[in-house]
């Protein structure tokens, strides 16, 4: 492929997250209000609020305010332009590595929270040092139990690793191959949609939704589509590095639905935790797990 | 054909050459340190790259130099910072006491750091790292505090007097320091490694040995702290580089690991480098101390990897020996400026500063990308580099110490961007404040610049640390063509992400602009949950932080610097101990040891 293609090819990846993620989260609400005994907004209201957003004339506090957005929602497009969907379906074939994933989505937070912070509000800001703190608290774990699948497999680029599920015989599905390791991802996941009780950062009754406090129309637009890009880049990666991957769309569909669906289930049936519970708790459990899972997988060799 | 003797006897004459101007006129000392360490860098980078470096010694004999490609790195790399940072010098010689003295000491510690790099013969080696270690405790104490000198010279002493002892030991095998860590074994081989580590971990920050280099690099003028942290400290990344690669790792092997001992305790000991200096990095108020331990934990990460000794390590390590001497010396730069323009590094008194210093605060976020690991930047390089050969060798541990660091380093790094240079412009600077003088603008503009030019075509540099590798016997790193890296599980194109990511920012930047125009207000016209904010600073948070993450370890921070104090008490006592006995008034006391020492030497005869 040519590289024109290739990146024509990888801003449709982004908006396919995009249109994605942002019908499943509307479905998901009204999943949720099904739970709550309520019957919910349509399932496309997302798309609504978002369209309406960006038509609105908005308020903006300096250059930095408005860099700061382009910035994030630029790193996360480039983020999301690397990620495969399927096994073929991949704009940049061989260089879709996993610490891309991680490093270049950090320069979206860096932009968000740099806009934030340019907004002039403590409550933004607090909000950014709790997203801050909630980020060394999950992302630690997590590493751990990517380090043991990409030692495992010698591949570290996310489809290749997906592939070498799919093929049978070598590994099962990492959540079954490493089941604790599984439940400690399944964890740092919910630590990184910033789902509760890992939600502090956001906190709208006590902080106002901290880093967005200050945000309205197109800014705020932007800052949606930013999350849902990222929202969809965390749950495929859950996908292709646990799950096997998928041999085609309608497989990807559904497991990202069933993965999506499910951690935000759990989300909803839990308080939230302060700040420095969340930084006590992954470094607690999922981190003894996960170095437990490692020893296991690497140096005794067990895996099923 | 340019001889090395010459360029370091030049800069030894222009040290003399500013001290006597330095004393006519301030500015004029340090004009000539712009002009001496230029003619360093441009001559050995010209020259040493090209191969045709004269190390020949014809007026000194009693130095013998060679050139290898780590040499010349490295030497490359230390006068271009001494260069860079000596724009600053100008503007900051006038608040010193004695400007021709530092303009002096700012050349005899380039001629000693350069020394080190090419010196072969023992004597040599410690003639020059003593230069280092002494003409830049001198420039500590034309700063803010004198006492960090005193801490300083206690590290430094005990760095010294470990290599002194590792020299002598070397010096029953050969007179070349290169040929004599070849020779030697056994169990010489075992102290002359622990020694050289002592040296390099006290040269370097690295803990145990850290507790000077906040102080220090907090402490001490502006531009000196520049130079410590991307130039003088790379010293101790080379001698590092000597002990573990020129002198084959000791002990044992650990089979599970595939590491020696000695490899895993040096490396392990650069893990808590990191964690240490993440965590006492995210806890600091002082803009420069902050940057001082981001310097410690990062000095970790090159200890760690030149340790574990694979292809991709010991690339990634001498890549971060240059992605962090880049990015260093531009945010350490960036803070002196705002520091020249306010008078303080204290980021509770700070806010705002991007209204007047924009370009200040663009410098500094390139360097801050650089140094958490975040593409564009080199720092990004490197650390995938040091990634992946910890994710090969399967250490857990010491990459736990490496995530930790890797992801606590936009904690830290964030931290002077938003209380510093973001948030509301403080009343008191809203009329004093300007942008840095253009000739300070310079070197941060090119370092910066450097800054993303590592970041995104790599393998211009990375093919020169294959030579290197070569040179120490360590299989190259794979890179195909000019623009792809081969790790060891999957291939990485730095300017194919750099590229996707200026895509990126380009189409959110369509959809910015065409889209309705903000109406801009003010930044105290702010949500504040109905309460009336009249003033900025009331708005601008900034103090503690990280409050709720340093609660949970606020109480052990403290444990190394009480370490080291109970242990200066423990030698004081012992001291008193010692002058009790030997040194006293007490005519008793003198005559029994008189009486014990007559018995002692007749010991046989009488008896």
């Amino acid at each position: 492929m040519s590289i024109g293609l290739s990146i024509i090819a990888g801003l449709g990846v982004a908006l396919f997250g995009f249109v994605l993620q942002t019908s499943v989260a509307g479905l998901n609400r009204k999943v949720v209000a099904r739970l709550q005994k309520r019957y919910g907004p349509k399932w496309y209201q997302e798309f609504i609020d978002i369209f309406k957003l960006l038509s609105k004339r908005a308020t903006s506090h300096g250059w930095i305010f408005d860099f700061g957005v382009i910035m994030a929602l630029g790193g996360i497009i480039a983020t999301a332009m690397f990620m495969p969907i399927t096994n073929n379906l991949l704009a940049f074939e061989g260089f879709d590595n996993f610490f891309i994933f991680v490093y270049l989505i950090a320069v979206g937070m860096l932009g968000m929270a740099m806009s934030a912070s340019g907004s002039g509000n403590p409550l933004a800001s607090i909000g950014v040092m709790r997203a801050l703190t909630t980020m060394l608290a999950y992302e630690v774990p997590f590493m751990v139990i990517v380090l043991t699948i990409i030692n495992l497999t010698g591949e570290s680029s996310v489809s290749a690793i997906a592939q070498a599920q799919q093929l049978g015989g070598d590994f099962n599905w990492f959540i079954i191959a490493l089941p604790i390791g599984g439940v400690v991802a399944v964890l740092s996941l919910m630590g990184m949609l910033g789902k509760k009780p890992f939600e502090t950062y956001i906190a709208p009754a006590e902080i106002a939704s901290g880093p967005m406090v200050e945000y309205g129309g197109k800014q705020l637009g932007m800052l949606f589509i930013m999350h849902e890009i990222t929202v969809f880049i965390e749950v495929s990666l859950f996908v292709h590095l646990f799950l096997g991957g998928a041999e085609n769309i309608i497989i990807f569909l559904v497991k990202y639905v069933a993965v999506y669906t499910f951690v935000n289930l759990i989300s909803y049936v839990n308080g939230r935790f302060k700040i420095d519970q969340v930084v006590v708790f992954f470094y607690k459990w999922p981190l003894l797990l996960a170095v437990i899972q490692a020893v296991m997988a690497i140096y005794l060799g067990l895996v099923i | 054909m340019a001889g090395l003797e010459l360029v370091i006897l030049g800069v030894f004459t222009s040290a003399v050459i500013a001290f006597v101007l330095g004393s006519l006129h301030k500015v004029l000392g340090s004009a000539i340190t712009i002009v001496a360490s230029g003619f360093v860098f441009v001559s050995i980078a010209y020259y040493g790259l090209n191969g045709t470096l004269d190390v020949t010694s014809n007026l000194v004999p009693a130095f013998a130099y060679a050139e290898s490609y780590a040499s010349i790195y490295f030497a490359a790399l230390v006068s271009f910072v001494f260069f860079m940072v000596s724009f600053f010098n100008p503007y900051f010689v006038g608040k010193m006491k004695y400007p021709a003295l530092y303009s002096m000491l700012y050349l005899l510690s380039l001629a000693g750091v350069i020394g080190v790099f090419f010196v072969t013969n023992l004597l040599g080696f410690f003639f020059y790292f003593e230069l280092v270690v002494w003409s830049s405790m001198f420039l500590i104490p034309l700063g803010k505090r004198i006492k960090s000198t005193a801490w300083y010279y206690g590290f430094s002493a005990f760095g010294s007097f470990s290599l002194l002892f590792a020299l002598f030991i070397l010096s029953g095998t050969d007179s070349n320091i290169y040929t004599a860590l070849g020779i030697v074994s056994g169990s010489e081989q075992n102290l002359v490694f622990v020694l050289l580590i002592i040296a390099g971990f006290a040269k370097l920050g690295a803990f145990p040995l850290h507790i000077w280099l906040p102080k220090v690099l907090g402490s001490s003028p502006d531009p000196v702290t520049a130079v410590f942290s991307g130039g003088l400290e790379k010293m101790g990344a080379f001698v590092a580089v000597l002990v573990l690669l020129r002198l084959s790792p000791v002990g044992p092997m650990i089979d599970v690991l595939g590491l020696t001992l000695g490899q895993y305790v040096v490396g392990f000991l650069g893990a808590l480098t990191i964690v240490f200096g993440t965590l006492m990095a995210i806890r600091q108020d002082d803009a420069k101390k902050l940057l001082a331990y981001s310097s410690m934990s990062n000095g970790g990460y090159i200890i760690l990897a030149l340790a574990v000794m694979t292809d991709t390590s010991v690339s990634g390590a001498l890549y971060h020996v240059l992605a962090h001497a880049l990015a260093s010396t531009a945010a350490f730069l960036a803070i002196g400026a705002v520091n020249r323009q306010t008078g303080t590094t204290k980021m509770s008194e700070l806010g705002g500063m991007i209204h007047k210093m924009p370009i200040s605060y663009m410098v500094y976020l390139i360097a801050i990308i650089s140094m958490a690991g975040i593409p564009p930047m080199g720092g990004f390089i490197s650390k995938w580099l040091i990634f992946q050969s910890m994710i090969n060798e399967g250490l857990i541990i010491l990459s736990i110490a490496t995530f930790f660091g890797s992801i606590g380093s936009f904690l830290y790094v964030f931290r002077p961007l938003a209380a510093l240079f973001l948030g509301q412009e403080l009343s008191e600077y809203k009329t004093t404040i300007k942008e840095a003088p253009f000739l300070m603008l310079i070197p941060m503009i090119i370092l910066s610049l450097l800054n993303v030019v590592t970041g995104v075509i790599p393998n211009f540099v990375l093919s020169y640390i294959n030579k290197i590798l070569s040179e120490v016997g360590v299989s190259p790193l794979g890179l195909d063509g000019n623009f792809i890296i081969q790790g060891n599980n999957g291939n990485l194109q730095p300017a194919l992400i750099s590229g996707m990511f200026a895509v990126g920012v380009g189409v959110a930047f369509i959809i910015f602009i065409v889209l309705k125009k903000s109406r801009k207000v003010e930044l105290t016209d702010t949500y504040t949950a109905g309460n009336f904010v009249y003033n900025e600073q009331l708005l601008h948070y900034t103090t503690d932080f990280y409050a709720p993450l340093e609660r949970l370890y606020d109480q052990y921070t403290t444990i190394m610097k009480d370490f080291y104090k109970n242990l200066a008490y423990k030698v004081k006592e012992f001291g008193q101990v010692v002058r009790y006995f030997f040194f006293t008034y007490k005519p008793e006391i003198t005559v029994f040891w008189i009486i014990l020492v007559l018995l002692f030497l007749l010991w046989g005869d009488v008896v």
